[in-house]
């Protein structure tokens, strides 16, 4: 590995991907959501696994 | 003396008293009630009206029209000065269209999608690329003609004021929404894209490959997602010829070894083939002892083969068979996938919204498309990117996959694995009493099949032999704001069920004028949905039909937003709240589901119930809710309304009473349904718990099941699972750099990380 390459960096400004399910789709990014369904994935809660909440 | 007006636009012109007469004489003629001579009466009247009530001013043209109304009133002509207010409002509304639309242009063309919400309307248009942006430019047009020339006005106002949503209203006087593509039918013979005629595919890989295009032409001829039913009925024919081919090819390279000759191809090809006709079986996939049997014999006797030369050669020649067969049948899978997430449609806007559906036939060669279109899932995109589209639905059936022992259990199970993984397949329950009612063995048309988002077509009173999923779809769907009926009711139960009967009719009018302007196109409008048969019986129709009896076939859907708001302004808390509620929730859909089926009967069309998939409509309902009712808590406190039957999403409950409330909304909508369960990402790591929500789906009859949990992807180190603030692979936080040499550390420890080059 040369010097330059020694002092390189990767990822400025590269987010992460964060794939959700919208009324039955999948999306890539929410970047591209409407501002209700941005709301409704922020506010979804995790549903247990026993049989009581 | 009037000398001059002043335009609408500013200008100032000459004042014209012929042409004010000219149009009292349209108003007059219009209702009957006057002449040219009656037309100038009132225009002198209004002249003098003018002079005496702004003696100095130059009038506007909407003080000559105040005083045209006044004037034809004064005059006795009643209906005329009613016609020419009604003229005059609606003129008015027109303009202000024009205006607004000017002002939609203006936003698409200058603002970036990310801080306008309108072009974020679809998740999966990009308002930002040009393409993009003159589908939304058009889209803005066709809504804004259509509200003012092809809707009844009381459905214009209901639409405009949020009362109800009409679907796709941009396409409202064009297509029909989405069809259930039978890709077997349609790949026999061949067929034109309208671009080129295309012979019946030879290969598993060109079956992929038209699979595809069958799916990017079609979706040019409707404006919803496209769907194939019989994903591995059909693409197990290509592999049925593309296992032949490699029999064939295999069985010559090995005979030719071992006789040490060349040239052997032509007679192979006719010793296959009098080796089928003599046993009465084709080259297949299943071990076919009659068949191997005739080889050998015909082997022994041209070549003198003994039978133990011939077995050894015949074993052989079947594994390498069968092994490049499975090869192909991976490579043209993930091909396929690859084709569905990078080919763009509709101009270049978007990528054609697709579903497919599988895993129900346990023939070798479907059995093989089901293993590997779920193992090409699994590996992703080309930097392992999880793949947006088509949808995967596997059909869940007991006695096919679902229980162990069930010829395609084990496919089951890798479905669930690669599910917990990618978020697809989603599940179809063909168990559920409200599809096995439909289920033939043998006839896989008979097996629900899910579109797109939720779509479900089945039941047919218009033709009730022709109960089936294939050819069929939805024609058009209208939502009712479920909650502003409540919230109108003002808690009185029996004013909401008349308001709920009066909004229903309105729509299902609606809808039947939608379905006027649909009848009345022909073949030649869709070149491929009804000119290569897609659309059941299109391939009766000649030229000169239009297309009324065909389009019977189809759905017209009657959808709602927010069952659980609903309960809450109605009852007070929703049906996760308690059995009393939930016997309520099921009562109103009950009585909606009712009214469809009672128009379905009186018109002998398919009038079904949605539970919409509501994307813009959640934010749009409740927008004006709020401003009309103010923010009323659990019904119009947050950012969108709880879509169709779902429990609110931020609700509190177990995975086991979300299935078991829901599952009852799944008999009673028959357009659609679908129900989510949220998983932690621990799920990624245990299958088994994955696996147990499903059964748990399909035990309590669940129509159409999915399971969401995070699937976050870090680019730079090609991380998939979950992440946090920090990706738990290379420690870096969104949008943070870090040193190009702890990426080469990391690729020695994972050694089918993708390269980054910097842009994804």
């Amino acid at each position: 590995m040369s010097e330059a390459n020694r002092n390189e960096t990767l990822g400025q400004g590269v987010g992460f991907e964060r794939i959700r399910r919208i009324t039955g789709y999948l999306v890539g990014t929410m970047d591209k959501w409407n501002d209700a369904k941005r709301a409704e994935e922020r506010d979804r809660v995790k549903h247990g696994l026993s049989t009581h909440a | 003396m009037i000398q001059s007006i002043i335009k609408r636009d500013g200008r100032v012109m000459l004042y014209d008293q012929n042409k004010i007469a000219g149009a009292i004489l349209r108003a007059l003629e219009n209702t009957g009630e006057g002449n040219a001579m009656d037309a100038a009466r009132v225009a002198n009247a209004v002249q003098s009206d003018l002079e005496s009530r702004l003696p100095d001013q130059v009038p506007t043209i909407e003080m000559i029209q105040d005083a045209v109304e006044r004037q034809l009133m004064n005059h006795g002509f009643n209906a005329t000065a009613k016609s020419y207010i009604l003229y005059r409002a609606n003129r008015t509304r027109a303009r202000e269209a024009n205006t607004a639309l000017m002002k939609t242009i203006d936003e698409i063309t200058n603002i970036d999608a990310r801080v306008s919400d309108m072009k974020r309307d679809n998740a999966n248009i990009d308002g930002n690329t040009a393409m993009g942006s003159m589908l939304q430019i058009g889209s803005a047009g066709a809504k804004s003609y259509n509200e003012l020339y092809l809707l009844r006005p009381e459905h214009a106002k209901a639409y405009r004021e949020g009362d109800i949503h009409i679907h796709d209203f941009d396409f409202y006087s064009l297509t029909t929404t989405c069809c259930q593509i039978d890709i077997k039918k349609l790949f026999k013979g061949g067929f034109s894209t309208g671009h080129g005629f295309l012979r019946e595919p030879n290969s598993i890989q060109s079956y992929a490959a038209l699979a595809a295009i069958a799916i990017q032409s079609n979706q040019n001829d409707q404006h919803g997602g496209q769907s194939i039913p019989n994903f591995d009925y059909a693409m197990a024919d290509g592999v049925a010829k593309t296992y032949r081919k490699a029999y064939i090819r295999r069985l010559w390279e090995a005979l030719e070894d071992v006789l040490d000759r060349e040239d052997e191809i032509s007679s192979i090809e006719s010793l296959v083939r009098s080796a089928e006709s003599a046993s009465g079986e084709t080259v297949r996939l299943e071990n076919s002892p009659a068949f191997d049997q005739a080889v050998s014999s015909i082997l022994a006797e041209i070549h003198g083969l003994t039978a133990a030369q011939t077995e050894t050669l015949l074993t052989r020649v079947r594994k390498r068979a069968l092994r490049k067969t499975e090869r192909d049948t991976f490579q043209a899978m993930e091909g396929f996938v690859h084709n569905l997430n990078t080919m763009h449609s509709r101009a270049g806007a978007q990528t054609p919204f697709s579903s497919i559906n599988y895993g129900t036939d346990t023939t070798p060669e479907g059995r093989m498309v089901i293993r590997n279109v779920l193992l090409a899932l699994d590996a992703g995109l080309g930097h392992g990117e999880t793949c947006i589209f088509p949808i995967h639905i596997f059909k869940v059936k007991e006695g096919v996959n679902y229980n162990e022992g069930d010829p395609n259990y084990d496919l089951f199970r890798l479905s669930c694995k690669v599910s917990a993984k990618r978020l697809f397949p989603n599940y179809t329950f063909l168990d559920a009493p409200f599809n096995l009612q439909y289920y033939v063995p043998g006839r896989p048309e008979t097996e629900v099949a899910t579109m797109g988002c939720r779509t479900r077509v089945m039941g047919n009173v218009y033709d009730p032999t022709r109960e089936i999923a294939y050819s069929r779809g939805n024609l058009s769907f209208t939502s009712i704001n479920l909650p502003r009926l409540a919230l109108e009711s003002k808690g009185d139960e029996k004013v909401f069920y008349e308001k709920l009967q009066e909004m229903m009719e309105l729509v299902a009018q609606q809808l039947l004028d939608r379905f006027e302007i649909q009848a009345n196109k022909h073949i030649y409008n869709y070149p491929f949905l009804m000119g290569q048969g897609i659309w059941l019986d299109s391939d009766k129709l000649t030229m000169k039909d239009d297309l009324r009896e065909v389009l019977k076939h189809g759905t017209l859907s009657i959808g709602f937003i927010g069952l659980a708001e609903t309960l809450t302004a109605l009852y007070g808390g929703h049906h996760g709240q308690s059995e009393e509620l939930q016997k309520k929730g099921l009562e109103i859909l009950g009585f909606m589901r009712d009214y469809c089926d009672r128009k379905s009967q009186e018109l002998k069309m398919n009038f079904s119930l949605l539970g919409t998939p509501a994307e813009g409509l959640a934010g749009r309902f409740i927008r004006m809710d709020q401003k009309r009712y103010g923010k009323i808590k659990g019904v119009t406190d947050r950012e969108y309304y709880t879509n169709s039957f779902h429990i609110p999403v931020w609700y509190e409950i177990s995975v086991y009473d979300k299935i078991r409330l829901e599952a009852p909304y799944h008999a009673l909508c028959n357009a659609g349904h679908i129900s989510y369960v949220e998983l932690d990402g621990d799920t990624v790591r245990n299958v088994e718990a994955f696996e147990s929500v499903v059964r748990c789906m399909h035990d309590f009859g669940i129509g159409y099941g999915s399971i969401n949990h995070p699937v976050d992807r870090d680019p730079v180190c090609g991380y998939v699972g979950v992440i946090g603030d920090v990706c738990p692979r290379c420690g870096r936080r969104e949008g943070e750099n870090i040193p190009a040499q702890r990426i080469e550390e990391l690729k020695k420890m994972y050694p089918e990380m993708p390269a980054f080059r910097g842009i994804e």
